[in-house]
C-alpha cells in the first residue's frame, strides 16, 4: 500500500484494460549474470550532494520522534487466519514487475498498493500516519528534512533485513533509465534533494519544499530490495518480467502458482515479520487468495452466484437492485450477505473534459452553454437510481480543502440557449441542432474509454439535443481512449482521473499552462501566438489562465495550511468560471455481496477505504463455510443480512 | 423474357416454402421502407388550431409550434395527452409504436429493462436504458437488411468484373490476379475491420461511418466470388457462340457482359441469398463484439449483447433479438434453397 505516486495520482481509472497473456520467460534462463554493485556505488559517489554518508553521532539530538502508536488498531479482533479465498480479475497481469512498461495495470494493487508496506501509512480512520517499516520518524520543517528509524525486525519475504541500503537503492532504481519509467525518474529526481545515511537503520531524506502534510512525501516511500536487483541492467524489462520481487508485505506469489492467462495465487507468509504488529495483526487473514481470470463481468457475477467466487462488487445499480435484489433467494436464505458502506475520501473526477484548444470550445459562452446542456441530474436520478451524487467541483472530497459553497451548473435549457446565442448560435437546423450565421453546426465528439458507461453518453446526447447541442458519441477501448486524450485529440471526453488519499488537491498537473502548451504566455501575460499544444500531460482541458499559473506556483511552494486553503478555493473558483470541466458524479459509498462465510468486521471497514478489500480486514470462517454448504444442501436457511454502514456518511 | 427464365421463375413459385419466404421478405423490406410511419415518436398527423401538420418526414417542429413552451422537438405523446385534456378538438395521431429507437422512455423513473407491456405500448419491452426494443429491432433489422443488400451489390459488382476478366483474358493476367487474390484473402478480415473501424474519427457523421464499414467489409469479401466467375467464364469462353461473337467483331466488354454473363447468371443467383445471410451474420457479430455500427445506432448485435449480459433479469431482450435473427436468416436461407433448386438445370436428370 505504500504510496506509488504515479498510480494513485495520475493514472486514468481503468474501466477496461486490454487483455494480454504473458510473454516468454526465457530471458530469465539465458540472460548472462550481471552484478551492478560497482555501478551503484559509483553512482552514489558521483552524486555526493544527493547521497550523503554520516555517522549516528551526527544525528541531531533535538529531534521530536513520532511513531503513531497511539492510533487505534485496524481490522477486527474476531478475525481468524486461514482458508483460500477465490476472487475474479478481469485480465491476467502482463508482468510481475512493479515498474516499467505494462506494470501500471489493474493487477498492481495485488502485489503492490494494497499488500506492500511503506515506511508509514495514512491511518484510514484518523488520517495520521501509523508505522509500518519505520519504527519512528521525526520532522524537521526548517531544513525540509524527515528523519526515519527503520524497524529492526523488518524483513523482506526472503528473510533479508530491510536496511538503509534499500532506501538508497530506491533512488538509484527509480532514477535509472533501466526501468523505462520516465514518470518515476522525474518524480524521484525532482521531488527529493538528499538522502543521508546515519547507520544501517537510520537515515534522513530532504525535499525541495516542505508541505504541511506530516512529511507524507517521505514517509509514504517504500524501499526497493537492493539484493534482488543486483542484475538490474539494460534488459531489466525482460529479465524481471515474471520475477516476483521480494515483498515487505504478507503475500508472495510462488512461481508454481502462476498459470498464465488463467489464474494466479497470493500466498500468505506464515512467519511474516509484522504479523503481531498492532496495525497488521488483524489484517491479511486469508492464507491463499486465488485470482481467477474471468473477462466478462456478467459471467463473473454468475460465478459469484454459484459460489465459485467469495465476494463481488455490486456498485452498479443493475447489480445491486436487479441481479442480486434483496428478494433473491440466496439473500433471503441468508447465504449471501449484502453490505453497503459509506466512505469518505477524495473522489475520482468523473466528468466531461473539454479540450479548449479546439475551435468553438475556445469560446467561454459555448463552454458554459455545454455545462447547462449536460443533464447529469437525469443520469444520476435515472441511470444510477439516485444512489450517486452530483460532483460539484473537480476537487471534491478533500474535506476543508474542497470549496465549501461552489456548485456545479445545473441542467437548464434556457440558460444553455442564452449562452449559445451569445456565441452566435441562434437558428436550429432541420434536426433541431443549433447553427450559426456561417452554417456551422453546434456539434462535438463526445468520446470515452469506458465501454461499460456508454449508456450514460447516449442519455446525455438525447438530452443535449433539447438545447440544440449535438454530441457524437465515440466509444473506444480503455487504452485507445486514454491515448486520445493524452494526445489532446479529443473534443469532449468523459473520463475520471484517479486520486490518492491526500490532504489537499493538486492543480499543477491538470490546470497549469505548462502542461497545456510550450510557452503558453509571453512575459507580460498575453497569449503567445506561436504556442504549441503539449501532448502526454494531464491538462486534458488545455487550460491556460495566467493568474491561475501564478496561484498554482504559490500553492505548490506554500507550507502554510491556511494560505493553501485560500488558494485552493480561489483556484477552484477560477476553474469553475473557466467552465472547461463539467463535473459529473461521485459515489459516496461502495457496496458488495459476499457469501456468509466471508466475514467483515462489525464496523465493516475504515473511513477512508476506497474499496471493501483495500485494507484486507476480511477473513474466512471455514466452519461457517461447511455449515452454509451443508445448509444449502439440506434446504436449511439463515436470517438474511442486508446492512448499511452509514457511520461515515 | 427468355422462356428458360420464365420456366425457372415458375419453378421457383412452385417451391412454396421459398416462395412465401420471398414474399415475406419483400413485404418486410417494403414495410421497413415506410418504417417511420409505423414506428416513430413523431406523430403521423397533428391537428392544431385548424391547421394540419404531418411531422413524420418534415423538419422538426419545436414545442412552441403547438403551444408548448419549449424550443426543442415536440414530445408528441405528451402533446396527445395535452390535447385530450384540453378537449378543444385538436388531436394527434401517433404511429402504431409511438417510440423512436434512440429515446429513453421509462415508466418507473429509472432506466432499467422493463418487461413487454401492451398497456405502455412497449410491445417487446425495453432495454437496459429504457429504449423500446421493438423500435430498436425494427430499425436495427432495416439497417442490417439495407447494409447486406448494399454489401451484396458491391461484392457482386467487383467479384463479377474481376472474375470474368480473369476467366476471359486468362494467361498472365489470370495468373497475377490469382496470386494477388490469394495474398489478399489471407489477411484476417475481422481484425482488419476492427483496426480500421477503431481509427475512424467520430467527427464523421454516422452514415459516413457506416459507409466506411461497408467499404472495408466489401474490400475483404469480393475475392470469394471471383473463383466461381473465373471457372464459369473459362467454360463459356471455349463455346462456339463466343467464338462466333468474336468473329463478328464484338468487343471484349460486350462479349463478357452480353454473352458470358447471362449464361453464368444461374450460378450467381444461387449465391445471392447466402451472401446476404453472411453479411447479416457478420454485421451482427461485429456489433456483438462492439466493433460494428457506431453507438447508439440500433442493431441486432447490440441487443444480443445486452441480452446475454442480462439473461436472468431481462430475458425478453435476448429472446426478441434472437428470434428476429433466426427468422431473418431462416427466411433468406429458404429463399436461397428455392432459387438454387429452381435454377438447377438437372431437375429431371437421373444419375445411374
Amino acid at each position: 500500500m505504500y504510496i506509488n505516486f504515479r498510480h494513485l495520482f495520475f493514472s486514468l481509472i481503468s474501466a477496461s484494460i486490454l487483455s494480454a497473456c504473458g510473454g516468454p520467460d526465457t530471458a530469465e534462463i539465458e540472460a548472462p549474470a550481471i552484478d551492478n554493485e560497482q555501478e551503484v556505488q559509483d553512482y552514489y559517489a558521483a552524486n555526493p550532494d544527493f547521497f550523503s554518508f554520516k555517522n549516528i553521532s551526527d544525528l541531531p539530538t533535538d529531534l521530536v520522534w513520532e511513531n503513531g502508536m497511539h492510533l487505534n488498531e485496524l481490522g477486527s479482533e474476531q478475525a481468524t487466519k486461514g482458508g483460500t479465498e477465490y476472487y475474479q480479475i478481469q485480465d491476467f497481469p502482463r508482468t510481475l514487475r512493479r515498474v516499467g512498461p505494462d506494470s501500471n495495470g489493474s493487477f498492481r494493487p495485488w502485489i503492490n498498493d494494497y499488500t506492500s508496506l511503506g515506511l508509514a501509512h495514512r491511518h484510514p480512520d484518523k488520517f495520521e500516519f501509523f508505522p509500518a517499516l519505520a519504527e519512528s520518524w521525526a520532522l524537521d520543517p526548517e531544513n525540509k528534512t524527515v528523519y526515519v528509524k527503520l524497524n529492526p525486525d523488518a524483513r523482506w519475504s526472503d528473510g533479508v533485513p530491510v536496511t538503509t541500503d534499500d532506501m538508497f537503492f530506491m533512488f538509484f532504481f527509480y532514477q535509472s533509465d533501466y526501468i523505462v519509467a520516465p514518470w518515476y525518474k522525474n518524480w524521484y529526481s525532482s521531488q527529493y534533494t538528499n538522502i543521508t545515511r546515519y547507520d544501517d537503520l537510520t537515515f534522513s531524506i530532504t525535499t525541495p519544499q516542505f508541505k504541511p502534510n506530516g512529511g507524507s512525501n517521505v514517509i509514504g516511500l517504500g524501499p526497493v530490495p537492493r539484493h534482488f536487483y543486483r542484475e538490474l541492467g539494460d534488459d531489466y524489462v525482460d529479465r524481471y518480467q515474471w520475477r516476483f520481487q521480494p515483498t515487505t508485505g504478507p503475500y508472495i506469489v510462488r512461481k508454481k502458482d502462476i498459470v498464465k492467462g488463467s489464474s494466479i495465487v497470493l500466498t500468505r507468509l506464515d512467519d511474516w515479520w509484522a504479523k503481531d504488529n498492532k496495525f497488521f495483526k488483524n489484517r491479511y487473514n486469508v492464507d491463499r487468495i486465488q485470482l481467477n481470470v474471468i473477462r466478462d463481468t456478467a459471467k463473473a457475477f454468475e460465478a459469484f452466484k454459484k459460489g465459485d467466487i467469495d465476494q463481488a462488487r455490486l456498485n452498479l445499480a443493475e447489480f445491486w437492485y436487479d441481479k442480486l435484489p434483496n428478494s433473491d433467494s440466496d439473500v433471503q436464505n441468508g447465504y449471501i450477505h449484502k453490505s453497503l458502506f459509506y466512505n469518505q475520501r477524495p473522489r475520482p473526477t468523473y466528468g466531461l473534459w473539454m479540450n479548449t484548444s479546439k475551435a468553438l470550445l475556445d469560446n467561454l459562452d459555448v463552454r458554459i452553454g455545454i455545462q447547462h446542456a449536460t443533464n447529469w441530474q437525469l443520469v444520476i436520478a435515472k441511470y444510477f437510481r439516485g444512489d450517486y451524487s452530483r460532483m460539484q467541483t473537480s476537487s471534491d472530497g478533500y474535506g476543508e480543502f474542497s470549496h465549501p459553497t461552489l456548485k456545479a451548473r445545473e441542467f437548464d435549457i434556457d440558460k444553455a440557449l442564452e449562452h449559445f446565442a451569445k456565441a452566435g448560435f441562434i437558428e436550429r437546423d432541420a434536426n433541431g441542432v443549433l447553427i450559426n450565421a456561417d452554417g456551422q453546426k453546434l456539434a462535438f465528439t463526445l468520446s470515452t474509454g469506458y465501454t461499460n458507461m456508454q449508456d450514460i453518453l447516449t442519455i446525455l446526447k438525447e438530452e443535449a439535443l433539447k438545447a440544440g447541442l449535438e454530441f457524437r458519441v465515440e466509444v473506444l477501448d480503455g487504452t485507445a481512449g486514454w491515448k486520445k486524450v493524452q494526445e489532446k485529440q479529443h473534443d469532449i471526453h468523459f473520463a475520471a482521473l484517479n486520486v490518492g488519499l491526500e490532504m489537499a488537491p493538486r492543480f499543477w498537473e491538470t490546470y497549469h499552462s505548462d502542461n497545456a502548451y510550450d510557452d503558453a504566455f509571453l512575459e507580460d501575460g498575453s497569449v503567445n501566438p506561436d504556442r504549441k499544444l503539449k501532448m502526454q500531460t494531464n491538462n486534458l482541458e488545455a487550460m491556460t489562465h495566467f493568474e491561475m499559473d501564478g496561484l498554482i506556483e504559490r500553492y505548490r511552494a506554500s507550507s502554510d495550511k491556511e494560505e493553501m486553503k485560500a488558494l485552493a478555493y480561489k483556484m477552484t473558483e477560477i476553474h469553475h468560471d473557466y467552465a472547461s470541466f463539467v463535473p459529473g458524479f461521485y459515489q459516496a459509498f461502495f457496496r458488495i455481496g459476499h457469501w456468509r462465510w466471508l466475514r467483515y468486521p462489525e464496523f465493516f471497514n475504515h473511513k477512508h477505504a476506497s474499496m471493501a478489500r483495500q485494507y484486507h480486514v476480511h477473513w474466512l470462517d471455514l466452519e461457517m463455510r461447511e455449515e452454509t454448504l451443508a445448509a444449502q444442501k439440506a434446504g436449511k436457511t439463515f436470517a438474511p443480512v442486508i446492512r448499511t454502514y452509514d457511520q461515515f456518511r | 423474357m427468355n422462356p428458360q427464365t420464365i420456366k425457372k421463375l415458375r419453378r421457383f413459385r412452385e417451391i412454396k416454402r421459398g416462395y412465401y419466404s420471398f414474399l415475406f421478405l419483400v413485404g418486410l423490406i417494403l414495410i421497413s421502407a415506410i418504417g417511420e410511419l409505423l414506428v416513430n415518436n413523431r406523430a403521423l398527423m397533428v391537428s392544431y388550431e385548424g391547421s394540419w401538420y404531418f411531422p413524420t418526414y418534415s423538419d422538426f417542429h419545436p414545442g412552441s409550434d403547438f403551444g408548448l413552451g419549449y424550443g426543442y422537438e415536440t414530445d408528441y405523446r405528451e402533446l396527445q395527452k395535452v390535447f385530450k385534456a384540453a378537449g378543444t378538438g385538436d388531436f394527434v395521431i401517433m404511429p402504431l409504436v409511438p417510440f423512436d429507437a434512440l429515446e429513453n422512455n421509462s415508466s418507473t423513473g429509472i432506466y432499467k429493462p422493463e418487461a413487454p407491456s401492451a398497456e405502455r405500448e412497449h410491445y417487446l419491452g425495453t432495454d437496459t436504458t429504457s429504449r423500446d426494443i421493438l423500435a430498436r429491432l425494427f430499425y436495427g433489422t432495416r439497417i442490417a437488411l439495407l447494409f447486406s443488400i448494399a454489401f451484396m451489390v458491391w461484392v457482386y459488382a467487383i467479384g463479377i468484373t474481376i472474375g470474368c476478366a480473369m476467366g476471359y483474358f486468362g494467361g498472365v493476367f489470370d495468373l497475377i490476379f490469382q496470386r494477388l487474390i490469394e495474398i489478399w484473402s489471407n489477411i484476417p478480415f475481422l481484425y482488419t475491420v476492427i483496426i480500421v473501424f477503431s481509427v475512424i474519427p467520430a467527427t464523421f457523421a454516422n452514415s459516413t461511418r457506416i459507409a466506411i464499414l461497408l467499404t472495408v467489409m466489401v474490400l475483404f469479401s469480393w475475392t470469394g466470388m471471383t473463383y466461381y466467375m473465373r471457372t464459369e467464364t473459362y467454360k463459356e469462353k471455349s463455346r462456339d457462340y463466343i467464338a462466333a461473337a468474336r468473329i463478328i467483331g464484338a468487343s471484349h466488354s460486350r462479349i463478357i457482359f452480353k454473352h458470358v454473363l447471362p449464361n453464368v447468371m444461374s450460378t450467381l443467383v444461387t449465391f445471392m441469398p447466402f451472401t446476404i445471410v453472411s453479411a447479416i451474420s457478420a454485421i451482427t457479430a461485429l456489433d456483438f463484439l462492439g466493433f460494428g455500427l457506431p453507438v447508439p445506432t440500433p442493431s441486432l448485435g447490440e441487443l444480443l449483447k445486452q441480452g446475454t449480459a442480462n439473461l436472468r433479469t431481462a430475458p425478453w431482450i435476448v429472446t426478441s433479438a434472437f428470434l428476429t435473427l433466426v427468422v431473418l436468416l431462416t427466411v433468406v436461407t429458404f429463399i436461397g434453397e428455392a432459387v438454387r433448386e429452381s435454377f438447377d438445370p438437372k431437375k429431371f436428370t437421373v444419375y445411374k
